[in-house]
């Protein structure tokens, strides 16, 4: 072996003793844990699967070894928000990603992982194919609330239902493609 | 210089992944069979066979890698199979509680990339990428992603091939330490 090579292992030896000592701490096994119970991610090591709720500090403190943590957590966050005790305090910059996946836009980069990325493993977590629906507000005349309500019983559908399935009655009369159209 | 990636890790953990490809280029064999039989019966075209090569974090957990792997449950391979067994080979992925990446196809791995035949059937020939071009992949195209793993692999003393490769394509080894 050269030296350069033999100095390239030692220098890497040590890095790998401070990422072996992560992996090791509890925060780390619980996190990992956790995603391989919610059959998330996989591994070759022998982390006990468990179905006690995580922390997102320790999940993002985790994500500082093995990154595809942080790549699904956004996703974990809207889809299966159960796996996590706090997510109603969420750090500034997964808020931000989290906000804009809601509002069906491209989230910022985070952590180091592309917006993309992250974009990529929401309708793959859950309910599949399913994006999270985004709350939006419309101000109705009494009339309007009436007949809504009035069809909503009439079909047996919730309010929302009945609004969504007229919007697709109006764009096929319209012509206009929905997004399920065009798939 | 060791590199001994050919010997496997042998825990529990990897006990459960290994051969999940072996059984699922199997049971696509065995649909792609029954499928021609009753084309060949009502003279319709038969499914051509195919090739699938399996790369990125499945194809070092397939061949049980010495290394610390964490992966998503999704499957990257390239393949010239028609949009049926596509359709059938992600569906029998899923039984297995796994997900052909749709943009698995997009991976970029070096031209000198040795694959290990895991399959040959009679319609579905089935490879794995060997983990030296998957690291040197990995190394190059997402270096953040996959720190942990080069580290780990440098540090147990990386194989001639992977040196050769890694200075072929530019990959700089220094940022990673």
């Amino acid at each position: 072996m050269s030296e350069k090579n033999s100095d390239l292992r030692a220098r890497a030896k040590a890095r790998h003793a401070h990422f072996a000592r992560r992996r090791r701490d509890p925060r780390y096994q619980r996190v990992i844990g956790r995603f391989k119970a919610a059959k998330l991610l996989i591994t070759n090591d022998e982390v006990p699967e468990h179905r006690e709720p995580i922390t997102v500090s320790d999940t993002l403190w985790a994500g500082e070894v093995e990154p595809r943590l942080i790549e699904l957590l956004p996703a974990a966050i809207l889809k299966k928000p159960s796996l996590f005790v706090d997510i109603e305090s969420l750090p500034h910059d997964l808020a931000s990603v989290v906000g804009a996946i809601r509002r069906h836009e491209t989230p910022p980069p985070l952590r180091g992982i592309p917006g993309e990325n992250l974009l990529h493993w929401v309708p793959r977590i859950g309910h599949r194919g399913k994006i999270p629906s985004r709350l939006k507000s419309f101000r109705f005349t009494a009339e309007d609330l009436a007949l809504l309500a009035e069809l909503s019983r009439e079909l047996d559908l919730s309010e929302t239902e009945t609004l969504r399935q007229a919007l697709r009655k109006l764009a096929h009369a319209s012509d206009v493609n929905t997004a399920s159209d065009r798939e | 210089m060791s590199g001994g990636l050919a010997e496997g890790r042998g825990d529990a953990g990897f006990a459960r992944h290994a051969n999940m490809l072996r059984q699922v280029a199997r049971q696509l064999d065995d649909w792609i069979a029954a499928q021609n039989r009753e084309a060949r019966r009502e003279g319709l075209p038969t499914i051509r066979s195919c090739h699938i090569r399996v790369v990125g974090q499945t194809a070092l957990l397939e061949v049980g890698v010495p290394l610390t792997l964490v992966a998503t449950r999704d499957v990257d391979v390239t393949a010239d199979y028609e949009s049926a067994v596509e359709a059938e080979f992600r569906r029998l992925l899923r039984m297995k509680g796994r997900e052909l990446n749709p943009l698995g196809h997009e991976i970029w791995m070096p031209r000198e990339t040795r694959y290990s035949m895991l399959h040959a059937g009679r319609s579905v020939e089935l490879s794995v990428a060997d983990p030296e071009a998957v690291l040197v992949s990995k190394a190059l195209k997402a270096p953040d992603k996959n720190l942990a793993l080069i580290i780990e692999y440098l540090a147990r003393g990386p194989s001639t091939r992977f040196l050769t490769l890694a200075k072929k394509y530019r990959i700089n080894l220094e940022q990673f330490l």
